[in-house]
């Protein structure tokens, strides 16, 4: 199965239903499944007729309808797509456009800024076309530079212009289900990023092995970045495989505001937004009735959150259920296209992070959680040694700890790349330690690490708490070694905590809002 | 209810600080708590209660109580 053969399914199927649905000012606008099949196909003729066969694409910029059709002319053709995260910084979208070995650009005409560094410094590239339908002007100084580099600039219309690409121009053959489709690389919190190489089948396979169904036109709202696998192809993906139609939120700022205006059925976050829309439901007069709350904040319609990414407290699912929205949660990584397991409408266990999906196979080593599935990449990038670490005899290393209940339901304790190795051979999770401390509730945000052959807390105390009580400084310090006293009560000796740093900072976090554990040693050390 | 009450009735939504002891010079990620998307969520609540439209990456550069109430300010005075 091919991510072209979901996407033509569809457009056959509904043609007339709007697949994207995005705002240009205050008005809805849409794309029917017709009007992007067609799109999508001028886009693919079009690469095709500029020598684009076979190669790599990097598009950068957020969601966009403009975003979408770009992605799906390069993959569903032989060419291979490589989202990057329009946030990084100039030096490092350079550095990746070159490691994917990517000859052509899609840019975001909201950097604009990056086209000269990238002129200067990404020597493969042949064309840029900026994300936009009509009207870019290159600016003179640019416009000098990339003819002396020979790259050609332009805009959407090149494609999509009537009369551009004739009827009559040849159409890419179709991929071969073991081809790459796209690389997305890896926020990583050490080291370089991986470029993960994901094949058509491994994607399509993601989709259909999800179990989630809906009636076409059913509504879905995207709010994470379009560069992450989950949004990508579980959002997008999944989402043109029902039928559905995709609301593009143009901006976290308004993302409670577009749940008003788009009205969603089901929605794909992160633990985070959770919390955030939980503080607003929170916030509201105790005297209104919990449904109206809800309508106002979530637009009425919202029945289904699925979440994964990073670990949610079981606490908000309990929360979200008063409010008539049930909380899903999953699990799963790039290298798996991403889902690996997910609790479903049918079956969930609160705490888990669900059944593993039908087309994956689940075993342990020595707690890690190992995958076998059609969904598992082909490797990384260009990185034959980090390869052979993470895929073993057919199986993902997926670096988390975990297991599997009586039930078929996965839990996940902690990381294997974390692993706190002490000097008497214990073997310490810091995730399992961190889980229970962070339910203190001075504890805003903690991280366990190993040193001087113990256990040392570095806890940022939650300000909210701190303020509320009047705590000083002294006093905080006086509790928080109260609390781990206690806690250290009823633990075996090399599980307990002999050391406590209080931050004065919160952690600082990686592009996913994930710890960057690497750092915690170096921003804050234990003389603080 | 003043501008300043409401704006601070917004703000206490994400913390627990109560609207008397929200001084200017509090910072909204370090000293009230905010997480990046309580900050975000914040900003989207402010342009619907005071109907202005924020420019996200000014509006990003914002640090403290102070800064996002003289934003407030010039905005619906430019309204």
């Amino acid at each position: 199965m091919l991510i072209r053969d979901i996407i033509e399914n569809s457009g056959e199927k509904y043609p007339e239903i709007p697949a994207i649905r995005w705002l240009v000012k205050k008005d809805i606008v849409d794309r029917t499944y017709r009007e992007l099949l067609d799109n999508v196909k001028k886009i693919r003729k079009g690469l095709l007729a500029k020598g684009f066969a076979g190669k790599h694409i990097s598009i950068i910029g957020v969601s966009s309808v403009e975003w979408m059709e770009s992605y799906l002319g390069i993959m569903t053709g032989k060419n291979v797509a490589v989202p990057l995260d329009a946030g990084l910084p100039a030096e490092d979208l350079i550095d990746l456009i070159n490691r994917s070995d990517s000859e052509g650009l899609f840019l975001t005409p909201k950097a604009e800024k990056l086209l000269e560094p990238v002129l200067n410094h990404c020597s493969a590239l042949k064309n840029i076309w900026m994300l936009q339908e009509e009207g870019f002007v290159v600016p003179g100084e640019v416009s000098a530079l990339a003819a002396e580099k020979n790259v050609i600039i332009s805009d959407m219309t090149d494609f999509l212009e009537d009369g551009k690409i004739p009827a009559d121009a040849p159409d890419s053959d179709r991929p071969a289900p073991d081809d790459i489709a796209t690389i997305i690389f890896t926020s990583g919190t050490t080291g370089k990023s991986k470029g993960v190489m994901l094949t058509q089948n491994n994607l399509a396979a993601n989709v259909e092995s999800v179990d989630y169904e809906s009636e076409p036109g059913s509504i879905l709202l995207s709010v994470l970045p379009i560069h992450h696998a989950f949004c990508l192809v579980m959002d997008w993906m999944k989402g043109f495989s029902l039928g559905a139609t995709i609301c593009i939120n143009d901006s976290l700022l308004h993302m409670v505001k577009n749940m008003g205006v788009f009205k969603p059925g089901v929605m794909l976050m992160v633990p985070l937004m959770i919390e955030t829309i939980y503080k607003r439901l929170a916030a509201a007069d105790p005297s209104i009735p919990k449904k109206v709350i809800a309508d106002n904040v979530f637009g009425g319609r919202l029945h289904t959150i699925f979440t994964g990414g990073a670990h949610l407290d079981p606490y908000y699912i309990d929360k979200f259920e008063e409010y008539g929205v049930e909380v899903l949660e999953g699990y799963g990584m790039s290298e798996c296209s991403p889902v690996i397991s997910s609790n479903t409408v049918k079956e969930h266990k609160k705490g888990s992070i669900g059944k593993p999906l039908c087309n994956a196979e689940i075993s342990f080593d020595n707690g890690e959680i190992l995958v076998k599935s059609t969904s598992v990449m082909a490797g990384y990038y260009k990185m034959p040694q980090e390869t052979e670490e993470t895929l073993k005899d057919g199986w993902l290393h997926t670096g988390d700890k975990g297991y599997m209940d009586e039930d078929g339901f996965l839990f996940i304790n902690g990381r294997v790349k974390n692993l706190i190795i002490l000097s008497n051979g214990e073997n310490i999770s810091p995730e399992e330690i961190e889980n229970k401390l962070a339910l203190g509730e001075l504890v805003g945000e903690v991280i366990i690490t190993g040193e001087n052959n113990g256990l040392t807390a570095r806890i940022f105390p939650d300000p909210e708490v701190v303020q509320a009580k009047g705590y000083s400084e002294e006093e905080v310090k006086t509790e928080l070694q109260k609390f781990l006293d206690e806690y250290n009560k009823a633990q075996p000796t090399y599980r307990q905590i002999t050391g406590l740093v209080v931050r004065k900072n919160p952690f600082i976090k990686n592009s996913t809002r994930k710890i960057k554990r690497q750092d915690v040693l170096i921003d804050e050390p234990i003389e603080a | 209810m003043t501008s300043e009450m409401q704006f601070k009735k917004i703000v206490g939504q994400y913390c627990e600080v109560a609207p008397e002891d929200m001084t200017n010079d509090l910072r909204f990620r370090e000293d009230l708590g905010f997480s990046s998307l309580d900050f975000m969520s914040f900003l989207g609540e402010l342009e619907d209660e005071f109907d202005v439209e924020l420019e996200e990456e000014d509006a990003l550069k914002i640090l403290t109580v102070g800064e996002a109430l003289e934003l407030l300010a010039r905005l619906q005075e430019e309204g």
